[in-house]
């Protein structure tokens, strides 16, 4: 399964357009990460904490875009593009929403 | 998650064909194309796999042990991580890559929660009664009053007797920075409280059970304590300290469990409550015992709050003063070796009030 950003792939042409896919990953920064977070809002620097929270949705929804990718018989996902945005309450919460095309090259 | 492209051999001796595979931490799926054109793809738990790399043709070889079906993938890399998917799966959960993180979790949250206890329990209200001790003599007789006006007791009372009560207080001599005012309020209610800033109110059916001076004393010392000790005005701030905490936590959650965690915090003021009860009484004794007042006045009064009380059936955690049989064992505890000498000017002042 290839996973790119680009619209083509050199050398491997495009045989079979499979429809565009999407998925969604939300995910809470539980409260002591929150906490934490905070702290760092206060004495500046980096909030790894966040971070890690935000590369964990990253992978959850590009694994559940695969999944419906390998699902529609194909074997990669081209013009893939994704989207932050937080969500609930004092926006707690982070969701990521990954989109593409997949294929069969 | 990783993907991989692999050469797929949807049976043992049939040809390989083209997929595509992805990785998980306890499964891999493999999709691929079947030689009528549809689309197949199959899951393989990582604990259903065997694993290896082919130096000489420097691929990655799978073979499921159940259907002796194989794939091969190019390269080392999907071999490596395959194994390090299946090891870790076999490790203990605390041994886990991520268990460092639950342990840590677990600690700060054992950390925030004994924080937040010690901050509902002991923080909080240590800094309202801080706050409430700056809270100026004139401060609490405004704020009395104004608790005092909002009950709308004034019209129901007896001048008179307030005025005796007063006299008969003030020969106590009981020194304060409160200027004390008693006020006969007539209702059959058997009680008796204090306001912030030194009004006392007594009811007139308590009054009337009351059968002695030394009772009488008992009644005004421990309503004085309240006063002088500053216990309402404690009480308010440390109500008010716990609201604004528990609000500030729980701000957003749903009726049922503020209630419950209203209730909650009823309780644990109802335990304050009954430490502000027992310091009454036992400084109010003090009261009567410098000044050679009969002690027994306390346990008549108890007595005639019993009779007049069925609702001190109650367990006593439900309960906003002690339980009167524990309060008359500490008075008759501390009030041992007591020197009693009849004073003749408030046995007076009693006696016009009886009248």
């Amino acid at each position: 399964m290839l996973i790119t950003t680009t619209n083509v792939v050199d050398g491997r042409p495009v045989q079979e357009y499979l429809g565009v896919i999407n998925a969604q990953s939300i995910i809470g920064a539980n409260i002591f990460k929150d906490i934490f977070a905070g702290l760092r809002d206060v004495f500046g620097g980096r909030s790894k904490t966040y971070e890690k929270v935000l590369e964990q949705a990253k992978e959850d929804a590009l694994r559940e875009l695969a999944e419906k990718a390998q699902a529609l018989g194909a074997n990669g996902i081209l013009g893939v593009d994704l989207d932050f945005e937080t969500i609930g309450s004092g926006g707690s919460m982070l969701m990521v929403i990954a989109t593409g095309t997949a294929v069969r090259l | 998650m990783k993907s991989y492209f692999g050469s797929y051999f949807i049976s043992p001796g049939a040809e390989p064909v083209e997929s595509s595979v992805l990785v998980f931490d306890k499964k891999m799926s493999i999709g691929f194309r079947n030689p009528d054109g549809s689309n197949g793809i199959v899951h393989w738990p990582l604990t259903e796999v065997v694993v290896s790399y082919e130096l000489s043709t420097q691929r990655t070889k799978v073979r499921h042990t159940g259907l002796g079906t194989e794939l091969y993938m190019e390269g080392k890399e999907a071999a490596a991580f395959i194994k390090e998917m299946q090891d870790d799966l076999q490790r203990p959960w605390h041994k886990k890559n991520n268990s460092k993180d639950w342990g840590r979790n677990l600690l700060l949250l054992s950390g925030f929660l004994g924080g937040l206890v010690l901050l509902y329990f002991l923080i909080v209200p240590w800094l309202a009664e801080k706050m409430a001790s700056t809270v100026s003599v004139k401060t609490e007789r405004q704020l009395g009053d104004a608790v005092y006006d909002a009950m709308g007791l004034s019209a129901a009372e007896d001048t008179a007797a307030s005025f005796l009560l007063n006299e008969f207080f003030a020969t106590m001599e009981v020194p304060s920075a409160y200027s004390v005012r008693i006020t006969v309020v007539n209702d059959n209610v058997v009680n008796a409280f204090a306001v912030p800033g030194g009004r006392i109110v007594v009811y007139s059916a308590l009054l009337k059970q009351i059968q002695s001076y030394p009772e009488l004393a008992a009644l005004l010392s421990h309503e004085f304590t309240h006063v002088n000790s500053k216990h309402s005005t404690k009480s308010i701030f440390r109500r008010l300290g716990s609201k604004v905490f528990i609000g500030l936590l729980f701000g957003s959650f749903g009726s049922v469990t503020s209630v419950l965690i209203d209730h909650a915090d009823d309780l644990k003021s109802l335990t304050y409550s009954r430490k502000l009860e027992k310091e009454a009484d036992i400084k109010g004794l003090e009261i009567l015992l410098q000044r050679k007042i009969d002690p027994k006045g306390f346990e008549d009064l108890f007595h005639h709050l019993k009779e007049a009380s069925p609702a001190s059936a109650l367990p006593e955690f439900l309960g906003s003063h002690p339980d009167i049989e524990k309060r008359i064992s500490y008075i008759k505890e501390s009030s041992k070796n007591a020197t009693i000498v009849v004073d003749q000017r408030l046995q007076s002042i009693f006696e016009k009030i009886k009248q």
